[in-house]
Formats: C-alpha cells, sequence, structure tokens
C-alpha cells in the first residue's frame, strides 16, 4: 500500500466521498421527517383523535362539536384537549414566511412535551417556537406577526424538532389560534379544532383508548402519538425514497471495492504466485488482502466521517442536520463488513493461484 | 472497432456481468423516472390545465393557493391594468370524498375546484351542485352520475362527466362552479372561508410580454398581489420540487453507479486482455481504434440494457393496476433515460483509456508468450 500510494488514495477518497454521501443523506432524512412530523412525535398528548376525512393530516381534520361529544363520552377516557392548527403567512426577521401554528387547550394534552429555553406560555400572544428557527426571526424574545391581519405572537419558549410540514411552528394556546385564524382570515368563521388530544383514564393502555374511539364513530380516526407520526401523510413515501437511495449506495460500495482488489490481485497475480512457490501460505496472503480492505475502508469511513461532522451542524433549505452518532456507527460497521465481505473475490483468485506455474514462468491467473 | 464488436458475439458470455448490472440499473431508472413524472404530472395537472399566462394570489401568500385570498376590488385593478385580456376567479379546497359503495373508512382525496374560465379539457362551470371529476378517481368508484359526499359536513356535489389530467398535489380534482366551490370550502373549512365575490387566485390571459404585465398588476395593486407565471405557480405546489429534487438525486446516483461499473468492469476486461491488445498493437492496430473498441462494446452493452429497460418499463405501465402507485411512462423520459445511460457508459469506458495507451506492443507479446 505504501509503494501505490495514489492507487490506494483514489479508493480510499471514492470510499470516503460514498461515505460522506450516505451519512449527509441519512441526516437529510431524518431531518426530513422531523421537520416534516416532528411536532406531532414531540407534543405532550398520548393519544390523537382525527376527522377520518383528514387521512391523518392535521390541518385537514375538522372535529365538530358532535364528534368532540361522542369521543369524552368513550369508556376509558381520561382528559380530552382541543388542539387547532393552521399554516399562516407571517412576518418574522423582516420578511414574510410561511409558519405553522398549533393551538393547544391544555398541558399534557398538545403542547410540546419539553422546552430547551424559556417557558410555556400563560397568556395570549405568546408562544414556543423550534430552537433551530431562531435565526429566522423565532428566537426568545421575538415578535412574529400572523398577515395580513399583523396579529402578534412573542416568543416566549423554545423546543426542539418539533416543527411540521417543514416549515417553522409555534405552539401556543388554543386562543391565540384562534386569534390568528382570524387574523389571517378576516372571513373566517369560529373555528372548529382541528383535533382532539386524549389522555386515557387511569388503568387504561393508550392502545386500548385508541381501538375504543374508533368503535365508536367511523367519522373518527384515533391514533397513539407514535402511529399518528409515522403514518402522518407522506412519511413512507419519503422513508422508502431514501430507501432505495441507501439500497443503490449498498450495491455500488462492494462493487467498487471488490472490483478494485479484482484489479489489483490480478496485477499482482505474478508477484503473488512467486510468494507462494517460495513458500507463502494462502491464508497468509489472504489475510494481508483482507488488512488492505479493512485498512482502506477504515480510513475511507473516518475521512468521510471527519467530512460530513462540520456538515452536521447546518440546515439545508428549512431542514436541520444532525449528527447521529448511533446511525454514524451503525453506517461503518455495515460498510467495512460489504467492503470485506466484497473482497471475496479476491480472495478466492489468491486461494487458487498454482506455485507450480511460477517454474514456468506463468503467474496470470 | 469491428473486431471488438466481433468478440462481442463470439464471446458474450464475458460481458454478461456488466450487461446484466446495467440492465437492472436500467430498469431502476426508467421505474425511478416513471415515479417522478407520475408524481409530478398528478401534482401539477390542475395549473398546468389553465387557459391562462399568469396566476395572481395575494402578496403574503406566498404562492400558496390556501393562504391567499383576492377581494373583487383588488380583481378590478386587476382587470383595468393594459395588456390583460380575461380574467377568471379560481379557489380549491382539499377534503375527503365518501363514494357511494365504498366502506365507511374508505375515503378518496379529492381537490375540488371552483371555477370561472374553462382549463384546457374542462366544460364551463356547471350547475349549483355539479361537478366535473377527474378520470383518476374512477381507481376510487366514482362513477358518473353518482352522488359524492365531501369533507366532514358531507356536503353533497354530483358527477356529470369526467375530465382528463388534472389533478392537484396528488388527489383527483372536482371542478365546480364558484357557488359550489365557496358553499363547500365554508361548511368544512369554517377556518378558512371565503365571503361572496372572493377567490384564492386569478387566472389572467394578456396579448403582451406575461412578465412586464405581471409587474404591472403588482404595481396597479400597490403590492397586493404577487404575480407569477403559470409555471411558477405549478412549481409551487407543495412537495413539487421536493420530490422533483429527490428523485433528481437518486436519479444522479444511479447513472454515476451505472458509470463506476462500466468503469471498472471495462478496467478488469483491459487488464485481462493487456497481452491481446500488445499483439494487436505489434500488428499495427492503434492505440485509438483499441480504445474506440472499448467504448463501442460498453454502448452496445448499455444500449442492450436500455432496451431492456424500455421492455420493462412499457410492460409495467401496460400491467400494473390503476392507481397502484402514480406512475407515467413518458416517450421523453425513455429518451432521456437511455441517453443517459449511454453517456454514463461511454464516460465509464473512458477511465481505461490510460491503461490502453500505456499498453506497450514488446513486453505484453513477452507476457502472453
Amino acid at each position: 500500500m505504501l509503494r501505490a500510494k495514489v492507487r490506494f488514495g483514489l479508493l480510499i477518497g471514492a470510499i470516503a466521498l460514498l461515505v460522506f454521501l450516505i451519512l449527509f443523506q441519512q441526516a437529510l432524512r431524518d431531518g426530513l421527517i422531523t421537520s416534516f412530523i416532528g411536532a406531532i412525535e414531540h407534543q405532550d398528548a398520548p393519544v390523537l383523535v382525527f376527522s377520518t376525512d383528514a387521512r391523518r393530516n392535521l390541518q385537514s381534520s375538522t372535529i365538530t362539536p358532535e364528534l368532540e361529544a361522542q369521543v369524552r363520552a368513550v369508556d376509558g377516557v381520561g382528559e380530552v384537549g382541543r388542539i387547532g392548527q393552521g399554516t399562516y403567512s407571517v412576518t418574522a426577521g423582516g420578511s414574510i414566511t410561511g409558519a405553522a401554528v398549533i393551538g393547544y387547550e391544555k398541558r399534557g394534552l398538545g403542547a410540546p412535551e419539553s422546552l430547551t429555553a424559556g417557558r410555556y406560555p400563560t397568556a395570549d400572544g405568546e408562544g414556543i417556537a423550534n430552537v433551530t428557527d431562531a435565526s429566522a426571526g423565532f428566537d426568545l424574545g421575538d415578535v412574529v406577526k400572523v398577515q395580513p391581519g399583523g396579529y402578534e405572537i412573542r416568543i416566549v419558549g423554545q423546543s426542539e424538532d418539533t416543527n411540521l410540514q417543514a416549515s417553522p411552528t409555534i405552539f401556543t394556546k388554543y386562543g391565540t389560534w384562534e386569534q390568528a385564524v382570524q387574523a389571517a382570515n378576516p372571513d373566517a368563521q369560529t373555528p372548529l379544532p382541528n383535533a382532539l388530544g386524549v389522555r386515557p383514564a387511569p388503568g387504561v393502555t393508550a392502545q386500548q383508548v385508541v381501538t375504543r374511539i374508533n368503535a365508536a364513530d367511523n367519522a373518527l380516526e384515533a391514533l397513539t402519538r407514535a402511529d399518528a407520526a409515522t403514518k402522518a401523510p407522506g412519511v413512507a413515501q419519503v422513508s422508502s425514497s431514501f430507501l432505495v437511495i441507501f439500497f443503490l449506495y449498498a450495491l455500488v460500495i462492494p462493487l467498487v471495492i471488490g472490483l478494485f482488489f479484482l484489479i489489483i490481485t490480478l496485477q499482482k497475480a505474478r508477484s503473488l504466485t512467486v510468494l507462494r512457490a517460495i513458500g507463502a501460505r494462502s491464508s497468509t496472503l489472504v489475510r494481508g488482502l483482507l488488512a488492505q480492505v479493512l485498512v482502506v475502508v477504515g480510513l475511507g469511513v473516518a475521512i468521510g466521517t471527519l467530512l460530513f461532522l462540520p456538515l452536521s451542524f447546518q440546515r439545508v433549505g428549512s431542514i436541520p442536520l444532525s449528527f447521529d452518532a448511533a446511525a454514524v456507527g451503525a453506517w461503518a460497521i455495515g460498510i467495512l463488513a460489504l467492503g470485506v465481505l466484497s473482497s471475496w473475490f479476491s480472495a478466492r483468485r489468491v486461494l487458487r493461484i498454482e506455485p507450480a506455474s511460477a517454474l514456468s514462468g506463468g503467474g496470470s491467473t | 472497432m469491428r473486431l471488438a464488436l466481433r468478440e462481442m458475439r463470439r464471446r458474450p458470455g464475458q460481458f454478461m456481468t456488466a450487461a446484466v448490472l446495467l440492465t437492472l440499473i436500467s430498469m431502476l431508472l426508467m421505474l425511478l423516472g416513471g415515479l417522478l413524472d407520475g408524481l409530478i404530472l398528478r401534482s401539477t395537472g390542475a395549473i398546468r390545465a389553465q387557459r391562462a399566462d399568469l396566476v395572481v394570489f395575494s402578496a403574503t401568500a406566498e404562492k400558496s393557493f390556501l393562504r391567499s385570498r383576492v377581494t373583487p376590488e383588488t380583481r378590478a385593478q386587476v382587470e383595468a391594468v393594459p395588456g390583460v385580456t380575461s380574467v377568471g376567479g379560481i379557489g380549491v379546497t382539499q377534503l375527503g370524498a365518501r363514494v357511494p359503495g365504498n366502506g365507511p373508512r374508505d375515503l378518496a382525496d379529492i381537490a375540488l375546484f371552483g371555477y370561472q374560465q374553462a382549463p384546457n379539457g374542462v366544460p364551463a362551470p356547471p350547475a349549483d351542485g355539479e361537478v366535473w371529476a377527474d378520470s383518476i378517481l374512477k381507481d376510487n368508484g366514482v362513477k358518473q352520475g353518482q352522488t359524492l359526499l365531501l369533507g366532514p359536513e358531507r356536503s353533497p356535489v354530483k358527477v356529470v362527466g369526467f375530465v382528463d389530467d388534472v389533478s392537484y398535489s396528488g388527489a383527483g380534482s372536482l371542478w365546480g362552479n364558484p357557488a359550489t366551490w365557496r358553499d363547500v370550502q365554508n361548511a368544512n373549512r369554517p377556518a378558512s372561508s371565503v365571503a361572496p365575490g372572493v377567490f384564492q387566485a386569478l387566472v389572467v390571459r394578456t396579448d403582451r410580454s406575461p412578465s412586464s404585465v405581471a409587474d404591472a398588476i403588482d404595481r396597479a395593486t400597490n403590492g397586493a398581489t404577487g404575480t407569477v407565471s403559470r409555471n411558477t405557480a405549478s412549481d409551487a405546489i407543495g412537495g413539487v420540487k421536493q420530490q422533483r429534487s429527490v428523485f433528481n438525486q437518486i436519479i444522479g446516483v444511479t447513472l454515476v453507479i451505472a458509470a463506476v461499473v462500466v468503469a471498472l468492469f471495462f478496467a478488469l476486461l483491459t487488464v485481462e486482455r493487456v497481452g491481446l491488445y500488445g499483439v494487436l498493437k505489434a500488428i499495427g492496430a492503434r492505440s485509438r481504434s483499441l480504445f474506440a473498441g472499448v467504448v463501442a462494446q460498453a454502448a452496445v452493452v448499455a444500449l442492450t440494457a436500455a432496451a431492456v429497460g424500455t421492455i420493462f418499463a412499457v410492460l409495467l405501465d401496460v400491467f400494473l393496476p390503476p392507481g397502484a402507485i402514480p406512475y407515467q411512462l413518458l416517450p421523453s423520459r425513455v429518451v432521456i433515460s437511455a441517453v443517459a445511460l449511454l453517456l454514463a457508459a461511454v464516460v465509464g469506458s473512458s477511465f481505461s483509456l490510460r491503461r490502453v495507451l500505456r499498453v506497450d506492443p514488446a513486453s505484453a507479446i513477452g507476457r502472453a508468450s
């Protein structure tokens, strides 16, 4: 390896680039999904109830008074709180942007499950924004105006991973959301809640409540918090799209490594034959090959990870990236395993070398 | 080059690995391209069909129909702009539709449009409570003459006929008159109610330069409007840009993989043929001819893979159950995919150039013997 630095350097560079691309796209996928449904996943109601018409889309759901009464009457339902949501044009940081406003009636039934800074709203006109949107005019103390009415919401708290629909998202008290609706659309009638947050009564599980609510009326669709996040429209499509990309990478990595070492083995065939002829054992040559694979892939993974590290603190458009050590570790192990597996063809060539052919001046396999 | 092609005829097995890999990649390219086209066409059909040069939104809406409101006063200002030849109001609301005969939870995603100016392929606005339905809704069991119940308020609309290629944001569209749309919107989306005469946007035709008329409209309304071309409005539909970007990225990675596969395969082949190339060079063959042979072989492999991939794409288009996935096979996509695969193969095989040039006839013959 030391004598063919350029050749091995190119392979290490190629693997580093692939690792960088994989880690970047893994972070992009995670960021994209969190940006779409983080607000659902990290709100604190154990069960969410939508209208069936909404197809699990919070903004498209409407809970009529009749449906709300039905939910409250279901056996095993403890507390119920209204949740309203809409995406509005707001002025933040001096420019107009789209932002999701989520109004919750009670803590524990639709508020962010925890804060990273500040406090929960105690009055109308206050809100909690996602910490990654701070630089976009949603920092603590910033005032966001809902347009065209100009209704003001002051940011008093910050939470993490609580975006919806890849937009800046503000959690507010329910009354704040109702006023935001009027500010955004002067023609609006009194809005109905988009969903209900439900806490099961003591001794009843979230799943049991879900089953009972769904049995009460076909116009209701209850989901546990986790299901509401993972079964939200678009999440499965995003996941499967990225799965295709990762599958392609899983195809290309062993191909690149395998073919590279196969070519190297073919080129070294005469030297390897001579080594076998003077007593080197096949297992020694294969171990040398595997050591090269491990060093090359290991260095590629390390360099790729180092390249990704500074990028993991950045944003791609509205999507914040992050460094997920577990995912990086899993990919590193996977790529090393693929690299070792792909060297199998080269190892087979090495094992098939016939030492006697060195005597006749051969050596090509 | 003739020698290279003859080699392919006599020893096809040698190229089988690359051919199989490239065929798989070609099938993947066609599938990805078909999915991208299907998704984009199903998202943008309703806007692409508009007989309009420009779409006028309210300034704060950022090209979102949902957040836009255009009042009758603003509309009058738009109509007075020189060069504006026609103005039509348009609005849309997305709801679930209960289809007669389907299960109580088996709803169809629909987008109900209220329109004044008929889009391409859509007849004039029907009577109150009646709609033209997007033909893709047939996959959900929708039939002419049926009454669909829209949204949580179960607003009834009667289907009077079908229209093609007018989907919106992945949902089948329904086209009714403005009163029908306004009634359904206000009943089911009280927070997004629209007053009489108010539309979400205006579609505008002009006999002058669209960009200058767009500027003139925004000036005439004192900045109350954001006027964009029909294509820009189409691209602004939620998810369109993201879908295009993700799929193009996947397609790009796939092409890079194709180039890498071809590069490594032909590098391997060239290493194995060094002796043969040495002999050919010794008897007068030029490096250029040998390299052209390598490129020709890569091109043949790529074209064969593209042909099989195209057959796969056509079969998929024919046998895919309606509505299973948003797959749409366009001839332009087949041509683009085939050309891209060919280019990737040519680029990939070019990496063998240096090795072919470096073949020394004397040493190669010595090694071969």
